[in-house]
C-alpha cells in the first residue's frame, strides 16, 4: 500500500491514522445524519393554526334533553339523551358533504345518503356510518369533544 | 495494516453491484483511478485531476473562496428550510419569526445559523476580493473572473440587503427605509429604481413580497449561475494563480500542436513522457486526496464555527415594525454603515458619486493595471503602488463603518461609546 | 506517499469531526429540554399523585407533553400561557403556587375566546417564563402588575359601567376631577397643551406614569407639567386608568359584547334616543306619552323590557315607536327608569339643570380644573409668570370681564404669558384657545358658572 522507508514508523503512523480516520468518519457522519434528522424534525409542525380537534362544547344544561345541537364550524352534531352526551359527525362518509338532521336520523343533500339516529348507513352511496367522537367532562364542568378519539356508538358520556 | 473501518465498508460497498452502478470508480487505490474520480463524478469533476502543489499552499488563498462557497450553500440550505414556515406577509412574518424562536424544533438554531452565515458570508467574500488584490490574481487571464467575482459581491450585498427585511421587525423596516433612500439618491434613476424596488413609495406589504422574491429565487439563481462560470473560469484560466506561471501564449501554442480534437478527459497519466510543455509533474499532485481532503477539512471547520455562533448568539428580533416610530438614529445594515455615514455628509457626492466610482474602478481594475508581474505573491514589490492605492480604500472603507456603527448616536451626532448607552442596532 | 500526505492532516479530521459532532449533540439538546417540558413533567406527576382511580391514574399518565396554545384570529393573537400554566380551569388548583394554580372569574371570559394576554399582558407567543411575562428587550406590552388589573376591563367596557371594576370607575372619576382634559385630550376631547392620551396605556409602564405623575420633568425633561398631587390612592388608581387607554378597538364578538347593561349607561341612552321628547321627568320633558318619575313602582321590569322590544304588544295602539333596542340596551334602560326615584340620577340630566349647575359640568368636561385648580381656586405652579407663579384662580373673574369679554378670552386663550423675569425661561403653561372645541351653549353655561363663583357676600370692584 504505501511505500516508505521504515516499514516500522509506518505501522505507528498507521495505527494512529487508523483511530484518528474511524473517529473523524464516524462524528462525521453521524453529524450530517443528526443534522439530517434534525432537519425533517424542524419540518414536523408542534403547532397547528387549524381550529383545534378538541374542543368545549359549553355545560351540559346547555343542551336540552333529548336534543341534537348542530355545531356549524365544528361539523358536528351533540346528542344529549336524559344525563348521556354523544357527538357524531356531520361529514358524510361518502364525499364529505355536511348531512343534515332530519326528523330521525341524518340526511346528505349531495348524493342522497341516508343515516338513522345511531350513525348507521340505512340507504344511499356512503360505505360506512358517521363516526362517533368521545365526549368527556372538563375540571370546570364544561363538555369536552375530542375528534381526535373515535368511539364506538355505545360509548357515550354519562353525568 | 487494515483500512480504517469506514474505509473498509465503504470499499465493499463500491465493490457491490448496486454500489458500482453508482460510483462507478469507487474508492481509489491507483493514480489512474484517482485521477478517473475526479473526472467521472458530477460534482467532482468541477475540479481537475491534478493540481499544482502551490494551489494547495494555505497560507496563500486562506481558502476564502472555498469559505464564501460553503458559506452559500449553508444559506441555501437553512433557507430552504426556513421557507418551509416563513411567509412574506405584513401580517404574519414577525409572528412566524417569533414561532420559530419557540415552537418550531430547532427553529432558533436554523434561524440563526442563516443570519449568522448570511453576515460572515458578506465579510469572507470581500476578505477573498483582497486576497485576490494583494496576490495580483486578477491579472490577465483572469479579468474577467475578478469582474464576476464583484458582481457576486454585489450580489452577496443585495442577497444580504433583501434577506435584512424579511422578519419585518423595527431593525428591519428602518434598515430598508434607510438603504432604500440611499438608492433613490442616485441621478435619473435613482426614484425610480426605488420605487421599483419598493413596489410602490413606502416600505410595505408590496416591498415584503418583491424582496422575498429577489431573496430566494432571483438574487439565489442569478449568484449560483455566476458562480458556477466563477469556478469554470478558474479551470480555464490555469487554475489558481501562483508565481513563476507560465504565460498563456505558451498554452495556446500548444494546444495549436496537439493532433487530436479532444479537449476533455484525462490530460496525464502516470509518470511518464509525455510531453507537457509548461507543466512540470513534480508541481502537480492528485486533487484525490490532496485537494478534496483540505476541502473537507475546511468544510467542516466553517460549519463548526456558523454552529457554534449559532448555538451560543441569538440573531437580533427587536419590536414589530412600526411606521410611526422610527428609533433615532435608523441604521442601515453593518456593510451600509460607511455608505450611510458619507451620505450624511452628501446625499450625491456621497451616496452616488463616491459608491459609483468605486464599484466602475473595482471593475475597471484589471483592464486598467498592464503590469503583468507580481502575480502569485502576496504584497509583491512591484506592486506596491496599487497595494497601496487598495489598502488606503479598505481602511477607509473600515473606518467609515466603524465610524458608523459605533460613534454615530441620535441625529446621527457624534457618541463616544464607552460612555454612551448603545446604539439600538447593536448585536444585529 | 510523500510528504504532502494528508495523513498529517488526519489528527485535525478527528477533532474537527468531533466537535461539529459536539456541536449538534449541544444543539440538540438545548432545543429538546424546554423549560415548559420541566413544568408540564411535574403537574402529570402532580395528577397521578392525586389519582383516586385507576382510570384517573391512566388518563394522568397519558396526557401528552405538548405545546398547548389558544388561537384567537379575532383578538389578533395567539396565547401559549397554558402551556405552563396547566390548570387554570381547575378549580381543585385553587392555592397550588405558580404555574399550577387555577384562575377563577372565566365564567364571562372563558379562555378558549379570550385568552390569557388580552387582560394580563406579556407576550403570549413565547414560551419561556421570562419571555412569556413580557419584561425583556424590544416588548412593549410587560405583563400588567396585578394591582392594575382592572385597566385591562377598559378595552373592552366603559369605565364607569363595570361593577366588577371599581378601581377602574374610581380612576376615571380621578381623571375627570383633576382637570387633566384640561392639558390633554381623551376620547377626541380636551385640550392641546399636552399629548393625546388615547394611547398612552399602550406606550407608558406603571412605574413610567407613576413618575410621570410625581414630577413630570424628569421623564420628559420640556414637559411644562406641573407635579400632582395624588394621595396615593388617587394615584394608583389614576395610574390604572391610563393604562386603560391602550386604545385598541374591540373587534366583532367582543364589541358586541362591550355594554354592561346599567342606570348609568342607560341614562346616557335616555338622553341620546331623545325619550325627553314624549315623556316627562319632574317639569321637565314632552306630554305625548306618560310622565316616567313613578314608573319603578308601576310597572315591573319585565314589562319595561317587552315595553322596549315591542311597545304594540303591552300597549295596543301606543304611538311609540319600536326603537330596536338590543337586550342589553333595553336592559340599561330599564335599569334607569327603575332607579329614577334616586334624586342623585334624576338630577344630573342635563336638561333638568341650572345654567350654572350646567357649567360647573362643563368646567369638569374640559378640565379648566388642571391649570385653574379645584373649583377654580388656582394655586397650580406656572414658574415664572406674572400672576404670581402661579395660573390665576377664577373666583374673581366676574370683577375682570363682562361675559362677552370673558367668552373671547375663553375662545381666543392667551398664548403670550407674561413672564416675571426675562432672564429665565418663559411660564411653561399658557391658555389655549378653544374655538372650535367648546360649543356656543356650552360657552354660555361655562360663562354664567364662572360668575358665580365671586363670594356673594363681597363688594364689586377693589
Amino acid at each position: 500500500m504505501n511505500h516508505s522507508p521504515s516499514n516500522k514508523d509506518n505501522q505507528n503512523v498507521s495505527r494512529r491514522s487508523f483511530f484518528q480516520l474511524t473517529l473523524g468518519w464516524l462524528a462525521s457522519t453521524f453529524a450530517v445524519t443528526a443534522a439530517a434528522a434534525g432537519a425533517v424534525r424542524f419540518l414536523v409542525p408542534n403547532v397547528l393554526y387549524e381550529p383545534s380537534l378538541r374542543f368545549k362544547a359549553g355545560k351540559p344544561d346547555d343542551y336540552p334533553d333529548g336534543s341534537v345541537t348542530f355545531m356549524e364550524a365544528e361539523r358536528v352534531f351533540l346528542v344529549r339523551q336524559g344525563n348521556t352526551f354523544r357527538c357524531l359527525s356531520a361529514i358524510c362518509t361518502h364525499l364529505g358533504c355536511t348531512v343534515n338532521r332530519a326528523d330521525h336520523g341524518y340526511h346528505c343533500p349531495c348524493h342522497g345518503s341516508v343515516f338513522n339516529d345511531q350513525g348507521n348507513v340505512v340507504s344511499g352511496p356512503a360505505p360506512r356510518g358517521l363516526e362517533w367522537f368521545q365526549v368527556t367532562l372538563s375540571k370546570d364542568d364544561r363538555l369536552v369533544v375530542d375528534k381526535n378519539q373515535r368511539v364506538a356508538a355505545d360509548k357515550y358520556l354519562v353525568l | 495494516m487494515n483500512a480504517p473501518l469506514p474505509k473498509r465498508i465503504w470499499q465493499w460497498f463500491t465493490r457491490t453491484r448496486v454500489g458500482r452502478s453508482i460510483f462507478r470508480i469507487g474508492l481509489p487505490e491507483s493514480n489512474l483511478e484517482r485521477s478517473q474520480v475526479m473526472v467521472s463524478s458530477f460534482l467532482l469533476h468541477v475540479q481537475p485531476a491534478k493540481v499544482n502543489r502551490h494551489s494547495l499552499r494555505a497560507s496563500y488563498s486562506l481558502g476564502l473562496g472555498l469559505i464564501s462557497l460553503y458559506l452559500f450553500l449553508i444559506l441555501i440550505v437553512t433557507g430552504v428550510l426556513l421557507m418551509f414556515y416563513y411567509v412574506p406577509s405584513t401580517e404574519k412574518a414577525y409572528d412566524i419569526m417569533k414561532d420559530l424562536q419557540y415552537v418550531v424544533s430547532a427553529g432558533l438554531v436554523i434561524r440563526n445559523m442563516h443570519r449568522w452565515a448570511a453576515h460572515l458570508m458578506v465579510l469572507f467574500v470581500l476578505l477573498h476580493m483582497c486576497r485576490v488584490f494583494y496576490t495580483g490574481a486578477y491579472k490577465r487571464p483572469r479579468e474577467f473572473n475578478w469582474v464576476l467575482g464583484v458582481g457576486l459581491f454585489l450580489l452577496t450585498l443585495g442577497l444580504s440587503f433583501t434577506g435584512y427585511l424579511l422578519p419585518w421587525d423595527q431593525l428591519a423596516f428602518w434598515a430598508i427605509t434607510v438603504g432604500t433612500n440611499i438608492a433613490g439618491y442616485a441621478p435619473i434613476i435613482g426614484p425610480k429604481l426605488k420605487y421599483l424596488l419598493l413596489g410602490g413609495n413606502v416600505v410595505g406589504q408590496e416591498a415584503l413580497t418583491r424582496f422575498y422574491a429577489l431573496h430566494v429565487i432571483v438574487l439565489p439563481a442569478v449568484a449560483f449561475f455566476m458562480v458556477a462560470i466563477h469556478l469554470w473560469r478558474v479551470r480555464k484560466d490555469g487554475g489558481l494563480s501562483r508565481p513563476d506561471e507560465p504565460g498563456d501564449i505558451v498554452q495556446q501554442v500548444e494546444l495549436k500542436q496537439l493532433p487530436t480534437n479532444k479537449t476533455y478527459g484525462l490530460m496525464e497519466l502516470a509518470r511518464g513522457t509525455t510531453p507537457q510543455v509548461g507543466k512540470n509533474p513534480e508541481d502537480e499532485v492528485f486533487s484525490w486526496p490532496h485537494l478534496v481532503f483540505r476541502e473537507l477539512l475546511l468544510f467542516l471547520l466553517v460549519t463548526a464555527v456558523v454552529l457554534f455562533l449559532a448555538i451560543f448568539w441569538n440573531a437580533p428580533l427587536e419590536e414589530l415594525a412600526n411606521p410611526i416610530h422610527p428609533p433615532n438614529p435608523a441604521k442601515a445594515p453593518w456593510y451600509f454603515l460607511g455608505l450611510q455615514e458619507l451620505v450624511s455628509y452628501s446625499a450625491f457626492w456621497g451616496g452616488v458619486v463616491v459608491p459609483g466610482l468605486l464599484v466602475a474602478a473595482l471593475m475597471l481594475l484589471p483592464y486598467l493595471d498592464r503590469q503583468r508581474q507580481g502575480v502569485g505573491r502576496w504584497f509583491a514589490r512591484e506592486r506596491v503602488v496599487a497595494n497601496t492605492i487598495f489598502t488606503v480604500c479598505l481602511v477607509t472603507a473600515i473606518v467609515l463603518t466603524i465610524i458608523g456603527t459605533s460613534f454615530r448616536g441620535p441625529n446621527w451626532g457624534w457618541v463616544v461609546p464607552w460612555e454612551q448607552p448603545p446604539a439600538i442596532t447593536e448585536g444585529h | 506517499m510523500n510528504d504532502l500526505s494528508v495523513r498529517k492532516f488526519y489528527g485535525w479530521f478527528t477533532a474537527l469531526g468531533l466537535l461539529v459532532g459536539v456541536l449538534v449533540v449541544i444543539g440538540y439538546y438545548r432545543d429538546e429540554y424546554r423549560e415548559w417540558k420541566n413544568y408540564q413533567h411535574k403537574f402529570i406527576q402532580e395528577e397521578i399523585r392525586r389519582a383516586s382511580t385507576p382510570q384517573q391514574r391512566a388518563l394522568a399518565e397519558q396526557t401528552p407533553v405538548q405545546i398547548r396554545q389558544i388561537l384567537l384570529p379575532d383578538l389578533n393573537r395567539v396565547d401559549r400561557c397554558t402551556t405552563c400554566h396547566l390548570a387554570v380551569e381547575d378549580p381543585s388548583y385553587g392555592g397550588y403556587p405558580q404555574p399550577l394554580a387555577y384562575h377563577p372569574l372565566h365564567e364571562q371570559h372563558p379562555f378558549e375566546r379570550f385568552g390569557c394576554t388580552i387582560c394580563h399582558r406579556g407576550q403570549g407567543r413565547a414560551t419561556t417564563t421570562t419571555d412569556a411575562h413580557g419584561n425583556v428587550p424590544h416588548w412593549d406590552q410587560p405583563m400588567l402588575p396585578l394591582q392594575y388589573i382592572q385597566a385591562s376591563c377598559g378595552q373592552c367596557h366603559e369605565a364607569a359601567d363595570n361593577p366588577a371594576a371599581p378601581e377602574l370607575a374610581r380612576g376615571q372619576q380621578v381623571f375627570e376631577d383633576s382637570g387633566c382634559r384640561g392639558c390633554h385630550k381623551l376620547g377626541g376631547a380636551g385640550g392641546v397643551l399636552g399629548p393625546e392620551l388615547d394611547r398612552v396605556g399602550a406606550r407608558r409602564s406603571p412605574e413610567w406614569l407613576k413618575k410621570h405623575f410625581l414630577a413630570p420633568a424628569s421623564v420628559t425633561p420640556s414637559s411644562a407639567m406641573p407635579p400632582q398631587k395624588f394621595s396615593e390612592t388617587n394615584l394608583e388608581s389614576i395610574i390604572l386608568f391610563m393604562l386603560s387607554q391602550t386604545g385598541e378597538s374591540a373587534p366583532g364578538y367582543y364589541a358586541s359584547m362591550r355594554v354592561i347593561p346599567s342606570a348609568s349607561e342607560g341614562q346616557r341612552m335616555f338622553q341620546q334616543k331623545g325619550c325627553i321628547g314624549c315623556h316627562s321627568i319632574g317639569d321637565q320633558g314632552g306630554k305625548v306619552g306618560p310622565a316616567l318619575d313613578d314608573v319603578g313602582l308601576r310597572r315591573p321590569p319585565e314589562w319595561m323590557m317587552q315595553h322596549f322590544r315591542d311597545p304594540q304588544t303591552v300597549t295596543p295602539g301606543t304611538v311609540m315607536p319600536r326603537f330596536g333596542f338590543t337586550e342589553t340596551e333595553a336592559r340599561a334602560l330599564t335599569d334607569f327608569l327603575v332607579h329614577l326615584r334616586d334624586q342623585k340620577v334624576a338630577l344630573s340630566l342635563p336638561s333638568l339643570m341650572s345654567p350654572v349647575e350646567r357649567g360647573r359640568e362643563i368646567f369638569r368636561k374640559y378640565g379648566c380644573a388642571g391649570c385653574h385648580g379645584a373649583d377654580a381656586k388656582g394655586g397650580v405652579p406656572n414658574p415664572n409668570a406674572k400672576t404670581a407663579e402661579q395660573v390665576p384662580g377664577l373666583i374673581y373673574v366676574a370683577d375682570g370681564y363682562t361675559k362677552d369679554e370673558l367668552k373671547m378670552r375663553i375662545l381666543k386663550g392667551q398664548r403670550e404669558i407674561p413672564a416675571l423675569d426675562a432672564k429665565r425661561p418663559p411660564p411653561p403653561l399658557f391658555m389655549a384657545a378653544w374655538a372650535g372645541i367648546i360649543k356656543d351653549s356650552e360657552l354660555d353655561d361655562l360663562v354664567a358658572y364662572l360668575f358665580s363663583l365671586k363670594p356673594k357676600e363681597e363688594n364689586p370692584g377693589f
